[in-house]
């Protein structure tokens, strides 16, 4: 197991919870000029972040700057296969990043918005939830 | 600040609730309220797309028109925004006189490229894109022009230019641009594939602990 986790954890491992509703937090662009906003709640696992991540830089190369918004903090576990049930909880197989409705996922600064656009479209092609293009909202 | 304020009608609501808030928003309605200067809070009801044309010009000062009512010259306050954290449900004006000093929150045009933002890997960061400024009313502009051409790597917020009858709440040495230069992408992926393989677990048992509680279930068995 590599790539994002956390660095320490009070519980090896969790109950899988509920996904219900949707962003109240971390919603709007806050960071960079665009991002990119899940419409579905899922668990976004660790790979599927770094893939999106090496896909926009790949593509950005050296022109702007990509924010991660989200991070993987669940430890979601696995039983082996052919392995009968019971005798436990199984190991941990991967870390997810829980997502709802509304959660910025990516975003992007330092580029235009036809680039940054091209950008999050190649993030969101890794993703496995429906995504949408959005600019900074309306500020008082 | 346009130069003429522009007029809103507005309806008063007579039944307030989300119930009723989210029939308006269907009819093309925008639930508001306008409360300050010591009056009653008042619920309304604005014209959605007209309201938001003029939010998405950089407006926040608006005559309130309220049918059967007075006129009041309103400053936007607070907006509430909708599920997906965009589109506009709620907007809270507050009350104001043409010539009373006001803190407002002002979007920056940043015009212009930097000279060291030519080089290779080099790229310009908006730390913000706003600054909270405190003037008359009167005096408040829809956004500022910010020319970074001229700027070295950093540009704070003391180093803006600003109008006349303006000045910045927000403290001076706050950054607003920013040029970075970005590490070759190699060096970023290898930095984040090393690591550790599993993290530490704060409530984990040491192996003695562990070995001591692997004995006494044991124990109880056998009683």
């Amino acid at each position: 197991m590599s790539g994002l986790m956390p660095k320490r954890v009070k519980f090896r491992k969790q109950q899988r919870g509920k996904l219900k509703g949707c962003a109240t937090r971390g919603n709007y662009v806050a960071f960079g000029d665009y991002g990119l906003q899940t419409l579905e709640p899922h668990w976004l696992s660790a790979r599927q972040i770094e893939a999106g991540r090496i896909a926009a830089q790949h593509f950005l190369r050296r022109q702007g700057k990509i924010y991660i918004r989200v991070f993987p903090d669940k430890p979601i576990s696995k039983k082996p296969l052919e392995t009968r049930m019971g005798k436990g909880k199984a190991d941990v197989d991967y870390w997810a990043a829980r997502i709802k409705p509304g959660t910025m996922l990516f975003e992007v600064a330092g580029v235009p918005e036809d680039l940054a656009k091209q950008a999050l479209a190649r993030i969101a092609y890794k993703m496995p939830v429906r995504c949408r293009f959005v600019g900074r909202r309306l500020a008082v | 600040m346009a130069k003429e304020v522009p007029v809103l009608k507005a309806v008063p609501r007579d039944r307030i609730g989300s119930r009723y808030a989210k029939r308006l928003r269907t009819a093309g309605r925008l639930p508001a309220v306008v409360y300050g200067h010591g009056s009653v809070p008042m619920s309304v009801s604005l014209c959605q797309h007209e309201t938001l044309l003029h939010l998405k010009k950089g407006e926040k000062v608006f005559t309130i028109d309220i049918e059967g009512q007075a006129t009041e010259t309103c400053l936007v306050k607070d907006l509430q925004f909708g599920f997906l954290g965009d589109n506009v449900i709620h907007v809270d004006l507050t009350r104001v006189n043409l010539d009373e000093f006001v803190n407002a929150r002002i979007h920056l045009d940043f015009a212009g490229s930097p000279e060291g933002a030519k080089k290779t890997g080099t790229i310009v960061v908006h730390m913000t894109s706003e600054i909270v400024i405190r003037c008359k009313v009167r005096d408040m502009p829809d956004s500022i022009r910010v020319d970074v051409s001229t700027m070295g790597d950093v540009l704070t917020v003391g180093q803006i230019k600003l109008p006349a009858g303006i000045e910045a709440v927000t403290p001076g040495n706050t950054m607003l641009v920013q040029l970075q230069t970005i590490a070759e992408v190699a060096v970023a992926e290898a930095a984040t594939g090393t690591g550790a393989t599993a993290p530490e677990v704060l409530t984990a048992k040491k192996d003695d602990e562990a070995g001591k509680d692997a004995k006494a279930p044991a124990g109880d068995k056998k009683k």
